[in-house]
């Protein structure tokens, strides 16, 4: 703790620093807060040695000229939101879907008398997060959702990843932040590792998919939240603005999109509106797009 | 239900109403300067009427967040290296922490003081970037938004008790468990303590107005401000340690509506940016104040 304090001073004192923040910012929607620079600075530090750089400001330059820019900056990028990947990562949104957002659905959809709520977890990786959903809405149909159903889909562009999400074979880490009766109730031991079970598998599905793929995506509708987190930051303008658009078509009006815990949409479209929960954000699909405040 | 002139007179009649901290006058006169004109050595004779203050001021001073090679030691040493917003924050926390006794406080005085500043911060923050002039007048507006929690506490403690305890319990806002249980929140009796305190009118408004801005426009941008800026932090982990189960559209809230009126460059802010950075504040809340608690 106290290294990482001395980081902060250091990176605080440093300019460059922001400029760096800045620029990831502006490229990938990724935002990394002051009191966490020890982090930014030590991911820079790696990616500094390298490529070779001595100072920040050498980084920093090295990240802007043009025959590295793309690479150099996904390159940081891996570097940033690597071992992000776990069951159970990001509690304040886990806590929004339980106590907002599904009480908020329920609502809407028994007015309707449907009584499905469809899930998409796109760029899904290893399958961390999709597992994690199908679990947090098992507990659901056992309590206030009694009667309903579900599905998650879920959805990479590797090959490998997907095949490894079907799988559903964790180790200690990855399954760190699951909290101990799910871990009795979802989980079999695997050697030293931990198998998903095998009751909470049918409710997942896992396939191959392209999200720069305009006609797969247009056969991706009717879903009630979709979790995208991490993925868009790879995305170049454009791509993320085709993706984010398929998103939105792919959402059933009042449908929520979740991004990464830090991650923006800002810039991008206009058409959701950016919803505050307790420690979380996401973007909410309204009945009919609505111009921004200041259009008004 | 309490009708504001009842509300006051019982308030007023009561021994116990909290009275304004010697030190406040002074500071908040020092303060009512613009920023390059404040008397530093007027601040340091402030911080140095009171040991505990400054002693508080060096040990920040020399805390992780600030810490240089050299042990900072004198009083005037620390204030230069804290800088003059970080010194009002400490002497303001101090002196109203002291406004009622440490066996009197329902909410507890750290998290009481953690939602406080952080308004206080955000609130200047927000000033700042739309553009209203008075960004001293929102921090301050921040920081006493919630006074009439001390009132409550002193006034009708048990009553009060049982309010935060279903606020607590419920998962609702302050001021519904208030309306249902007392029959007046602590705006009401914030503005009662603002009026005695002898405040300016503005600031008595932004106090009175914050949760209840929707049927009112009395108290202007200021009132907005405070009232935004509150629920960003009960949102961002700087609210009072219970969780909200709520989901706000700040573009769609009346407070922001009104203030894209007035100030239209809001409506180019990025909300979600602005939304990260306040975790930046906690960080800066949290030294603050576990250096005044740190007894």
């Amino acid at each position: 703790m106290i290294a990482n304090e001395l980081i902060q001073v250091e990176a605080l004192n440093d300019p460059v620093w922001i400029r760096i923040r800045d620029l990831i910012y502006q490229v990938s929607g990724i935002y990394q807060a002051e009191n966490k620079f020890y982090l930014l600075v030590s991911r820079c530090n790696v990616r500094m040695k390298a490529v070779g750089s001595r100072t920040p400001r050498e980084y920093l330059d090295f990240l802007m000229a043009r025959p590295n820019r793309d690479a150099e900056m996904r390159n940081l990028l891996n570097e940033i939101t690597i071992g992000e990947t776990c069951l159970f990562r990001s509690m304040p949104q886990i806590e929004a879907l339980r106590k907002v957002v599904i009480p908020s659905l329920m609502e809407v959809k028994r007015k309707l008398s449907f009584t499905k709520l469809r899930f998409w977890s796109a760029g899904c990786s290893t399958g961390e997060e999709s597992y994690t959903l199908a679990m947090l809405m098992m507990e659901e149909t056992q309590t206030r959702l009694k009667g309903w159903t579900f599905e998650i889909m879920a959805t990479d562009l590797n090959e490998r990843s997907v095949a490894k999400a079907h799988e559903g074979i964790y180790n200690d880490y990855a399954v760190r932040n699951v909290p101990p009766e799910y871990m009795k109730k979802y989980f079999t031991p695997a050697g030293s590792n931990f198998r998903v079970a095998d009751s909470v598998r049918p409710f997942v599905t896992f396939n191959r998919l392209n999200m720069l793929d305009d006609s797969k995506m247009l056969f991706m509708r009717g879903i009630d939240v979709i979790f995208c987190c991490n993925v868009l930051i790879y995305f170049d303008g454009r791509s993320k603005n085709r993706t984010v658009n398929h998103f939105y078509n792919a959402l059933l009006t009042n449908g929520y999109f979740f991004l990464g815990q830090s991650e923006s949409l800002y810039g991008i479209t206009e058409k959701f509106h950016l919803v505050h929960f307790p420690g979380a954000t996401a973007y909410w699909k309204p009945s009919e797009p609505v111009a921004k405040a200041g259009g008004l | 239900m309490e009708t504001l002139d009842h509300l006051r007179s019982r308030i007023t009649s009561i021994d116990s109403m909290p009275t304004i901290p010697v030190i406040l006058r002074p500071l908040l006169h020092c303060l009512d300067q613009p920023v390059e004109q404040i008397d530093i050595t007027r601040i340091v004779e402030l911080v140095s009427y009171d040991k505990s203050i400054a002693a508080q001021c060096v040990r920040m001073a020399n805390s992780a967040l600030f810490g240089r090679n050299k042990p900072v030691e004198s009083v005037r040493t620390a204030v230069m290296n804290l800088g003059m917003w970080r010194v009002r924050d400490l002497l303001f926390s101090n002196s109203l922490t002291n406004v009622i006794p440490v066996n009197r406080w329902v909410v507890d005085a750290a998290v009481f003081w953690r939602h406080s500043l952080g308004v206080a911060l955000v609130c200047r923050k927000f000033a700042e970037i739309l553009g209203y002039p008075d960004t001293e007048k929102a921090y301050l507006a921040g920081l006493l938004h919630d006074i009439g929690i001390l009132v409550n506490s002193m006034v009708v403690p048990e009553e009060f008790r049982v309010t935060f305890e279903k606020a607590t319990r419920e998962q609702i806002p302050l001021n519904e468990a208030e309306l249902a249980t007392l029959g007046f929140t602590h705006c009401d009796s914030g503005r009662v303590l603002a009026e005695a305190w002898k405040i300016t009118p503005d600031l008595i408004e932004a106090i009175e107005l914050h949760h209840d801005i929707g049927d009112s426009q009395r108290g202007g941008p200021l009132v907005a401000i405070v009232h935004l800026s509150d629920l960003l932090c009960r949102l961002r982990d700087l609210g009072y340690g219970y969780y909200e189960p709520r989901q706000i559209d700040f573009e769609n809230e009346p407070g922001w509506l009104y203030l894209v009126m007035q100030f239209p460059n809001l409506a180019d802010l990025d909300l979600a940016r602005f939304t990260f950075t306040l975790d930046e504040y906690a960080t800066e809340v949290e030294e603050l104040v576990s250096t005044v608690f740190a007894h």
